[in-house]
């Protein structure tokens, strides 16, 4: 509250930009990582070998393997030709151990670079990003990098898709359908920003995905960032501004937290004045004006009072908000 | 509070709402001087400092007499607590139906759950969903002595237990009932940052009480709203010398509260049950929540429109609340008030208490009827009850208050103030069909009036704020409410939705037609607030 009113201090704040970066990848039992803490990453390392279809195996272990719960267990015929993927020591059980193992490994490769903050075998990898981010609600899929695109009219239709756009992560606006996203995965786009995704619209991707998923033949990475929520609404300018200015560079997309990433130094991200707020909800959902004073509580359609602020637009006309329904970036 | 303050602030900070409100000393007595509800998201203070300019603008001299002159919210007293998002507690037993009694425990003391045992998941399975980095505790458990089909499972999953325990230091480790056998496998348990704690076995009822305490005790930090508000409960009932139940409906769950006074060589008590499955915006609308908020919705509509809404409503719970965000909102609160049900299925075989309050952010955009009619929809008791909604978010600060003497002289001062009356609510049950069933005689001190009983449907009788009255009911045929018989005599007081004779089902029995359940939701509705216009 140092330099704005208190009126204006009553409006949620969103962050435009995020820094630092902690990004979490998940790993399972048997899952094996190829970095420690403290070590630096540089964009496309693998950092950890997942295992496809894990099993658990029960074997006797000498006790000069040492084992231990979290240790890799190195399999006798992995040494010899290479013929296994060795494993991890799960637990033990009446002198027996169970181990964490499988015959196929996906390598796990960091879309950013970074620096290893923690390694929890069998748990997660968390790596600090080198660069800046944008934060979305939920990311489907990921991570992935590529080069961002703006789609020309802020609209993306499969018809529209492609083999240009290979390579590329896409920003498409307002709302996106299932058969546009499967469409852009197939042709090799990297991913797609887009402000809301309706429930119908996730549902028939991710399924889509799974399909994708259990074939032999895997698709390059490919990731969805939800920016906003579930129902169509234009991008906040802010975050267009944002985003135009990244248009031509590369980025990440990665999921926990669901954010975008970017490593561009030298580009300044200007938040909007901090009198500028945006409304996110109700008949004028989208629309950006100046914060001009809290008026208390007011009653609004559906008999409902709520407390209200006056905003200003653009062409002059002022309106009574809730308080509830805005929001301003930071 | 050591140097006699004459103002003190409380705020009650909510994943979606923050509330604070201006206590101040008047005419010798704490008075509640006023009270806001924001969005969270907001700076911290904002609520604080524009309560306190409001003040200083509507009376300057209370302000002055309060010390508010150029006052900040730093430079006032005040009782914080904060509910945070619940954490995760993986839940393994023995058998299927070892598990069903440690998931129930642990899913009505502030945790949700993940589950697993050895008859339905593997052990690869089970290791994975224990290092899962979202979960934050494990709650082990067999029966006391451990049954047949869970005895053989025990030493394997001690020792899968304890090697996930070794790797995940920073976890909580509850060894419930006969599983406690299984301490030795986890060695030196004292150089652990987090400890291996050795708990009662689960049971249903009163039985179960220890372990439920043990698992509160872990999943709630010690500001915890919910916490406070068994603690206010409990003082209020003590003040009011009444049986009181309080049911909360927040963003990442609901709380029940059931508060008795001492009677007789009976000393006062309390229970508490702190339900996550009942927030009003899971994370994840599933089918099952779609459903339940489906079947409490009178907007027509889609189920993935309905999901997008919840969605939305999880991002942000205040926007679009205007227009049918409302019932959007009322629809969730049932929806979640049926999970808190379902959790606390024991408290149904209680006597109706003497008063119920309501608390949580949703309640603060509905009118007091629509909040009694959403909270009777759901939890049907036969008997009477005053209900009451805690309008100013006070009643979980106050319970903050660590020394209970001092926390009762506070709420005995502001009893006046911090509950709002929404009225009397008569459920009797066990109507027969028909025409009529029965009538009933209002005495009060503007006469006597008499009004005809119809079953199936509910009649709002007007009774003004704190007036209070005799409700005289003769059934045609025998009902039950509180005990059985024909004619009873109850004592009520108005509030802002009146008095309500609840002629309907207990339990309530909807139509399976969306339709047909949409007309009926919506004509109850009317029935209470026949105002409610755009």
């Amino acid at each position: 509250m140092s330099d704005i009113g208190p009126d204006l201090s009553l409006v949620p704040v969103r962050q435009l930009v995020s820094s630092p970066v902690d990004v979490v990848f998940r790993l399972a039992p048997g899952d094996r990582s190829l970095v420690a803490a403290g070590d630096s990453v540089v964009v496309g390392a693998p950092i950890a070998q997942r295992l496809r279809d894990p099993r658990l195996d029960e074997l006797t272990v000498p006790a000069s393997a040492t084992p231990h719960p979290g240790r890799r267990w190195v399999a006798p015929s992995e040494t010899r030709d290479g013929g296994a993927v060795g494993g991890e020591f799960v637990f033990g059980w009446r002198g027996r151990w169970r181990v964490a193992t499988g015959d196929i490994v996906d390598p796990l490769e960091v879309p950013f670079a970074g620096i290893v903050r923690d390694v929890r075998p069998g748990t997660s990898i968390t790596v600090r990003a080198a660069g800046r981010g944008i934060r979305g609600v939920v990311v489907l899929g990921g991570p992935t990098r590529g080069r961002l695109h703006a789609t020309p009219d802020g609209e993306l239709r499969a018809s529209s898709l492609d083999i240009a756009s290979a390579g590329t992560i896409l920003v498409v606006g307002s709302r996106v359908d299932a058969e546009t996203l499967t469409r852009a995965r197939a042709m090799g786009v990297r991913g797609v920003i887009v402000t809301g995704l309706s429930s119908k619209e996730r549902r028939d991707y991710l399924a889509s995905e799974a399909r994708q998923r259990s074939a032999l033949h895997r698709l390059p990475p490919f990731a969805v960032l939800v920016l906003e929520g579930a129902v169509r609404r234009p991008l906040a300018g802010g975050i267009m501004m944002a985003l135009t200015a990244l248009v031509g560079h590369e980025v990440a997309i990665v999921a926990d937290p669901p954010m975008l990433i970017f490593d561009v130094p030298n580009l300044q991200v200007v938040p909007p004045p901090v009198d500028v707020v945006r409304i996110r909800g109700g008949s004028q959902a989208g629309r950006e004006g100046r914060f001009v004073e809290a008026i208390g509580l007011r009653r609004f359609d559906g008999g409902v009072h709520l407390e209200a602020g006056l905003i200003r637009f653009a062409d002059g006309s002022t309106a009574a908000v809730p308080i509830g329904d805005l929001e301003r970036f930071v | 509070m050591t140097t006699e303050p004459k103002a003190f602030l409380t705020q009650d900070s909510g994943a979606a709402t923050i509330a604070a409100a201006l206590v101040g000393r008047v005419d010798g007595r704490w008075r509640l001087i006023g009270s806001l509800s924001l969005p969270a998201g907001a700076a911290p203070d904002a609520a604080a400092m524009v309560l306190l300019d409001r003040v200083r603008i509507a009376d300057p001299n209370m302000a002055t007499a309060l010390g508010l002159d150029g006052a900040r919210p730093s430079d006032l007293p005040r009782v914080e607590v904060a509910s945070r998002p619940p954490r995760r507690l993986a839940v393994i037993a023995g058998s299927e139906r070892a598990l069903e009694p440690l998931v129930a425990a642990a899913s009505r003391s502030g945790w949700h759950t993940v589950a697993a045992s050895p008859e339905a998941t593997d052990p690869l399975a089970m290791s994975t969903m224990l290092l899962d980095a979202s979960v934050d505790g494990i709650l082990a458990g067999a029966g006391m002595p451990p049954a047949a089909d869970e005895r053989r499972a025990l030493g394997e999953l001690g020792a899968l237990l304890a090697a996930a325990a070794e790797r995940r230091p920073e976890m909580t480790v509850v060894l419930a009932g006969g599983m406690g056998e299984q301490l030795a496998t986890f060695g030196d348990t004292s150089a652990r940052p987090s400890p291996v704690v050795v708990a009662a076995a689960a049971e249903t009822g009163d039985a179960g009480a220890a372990l439920r305490a043990v698992l509160l005790d872990l999943g709630l930090a010690s500001d915890d709203s919910r916490r406070a508000l068994g603690a206010a409960t409990l003082s209020l009932a003590e003040i009011l010398d009444r049986r009181v139940d309080l049911v909360e409906i927040g963003f990442d769950g609901g709380t029940r509260v059931g508060a008795w006074p001492a009677l007789g060589t009976e000393s006062s008590g309390v229970n508490l049950a702190v339900v996550p499955a009942a927030g009003l915006a899971p994370s994840d609308p599933d089918d099952a929540v779609v459903d339940r908020v489906a079947t409490w919705s009178t907007a027509a509509g889609d189920r993935h429109r309905l999901r997008d809404r919840l969605r939305e409503l999880r991002i942000a719970p205040w926007a679009d609340v205007a227009g049918d965000g409302v019932e959007l909102r009322l629809g969730a609160a049932r929806a979640a008030l049926a999970s808190l049900a379902d959790w606390t299925p024991d408290w149904f075989d209680r006597p109706a208490p003497d008063l119920v309050v309501a608390t949580g952010g949703v309640w603060s955009i509905a009118s007091g009827p629509s909040v009694v009619l959403a909270v009777v929809d759901v939890l049907r008791r036969s008997g009477a009850s005053q209900y009451a909604l805690d309008h100013a978010r006070l009643l979980a600060p106050l319970g903050a208050i660590a020394d209970p003497t001092e926390r009762r002289a506070v709420m005995t001062d502001l009893a006046d103030d911090l509950l709002a009356p929404l009225g009397a609510v008569v459920t009797p049950s066990g109507l027969r069909p028909g025409r009529r069933v029965g009538a009933l005689q209002l005495h009060g001190g503007s006469g006597t009036r008499e009004h005809e009983l119809r079953p199936g449907g509910l009649s709002l009788i007007d009774l003004p704020p704190g007036e209070a009255a005799t409700a005289e009911l003769l059934f045609h045929d025998t009902v039950r409410l509180g005990g059985r018989g024909r004619r009873f005599a109850v004592d009520v007081t108005g509030g802002l939705g009146g008095l309500l004779v609840d002629l309907r089902d207990v339990p309530l029995r909807l139509p399976d037609r969306a339709d047909l359940r949409g007309e009926l939701l919506m004509s109850w509705q009317a029935a209470v607030a026949p105002q409610r216009k755009p």
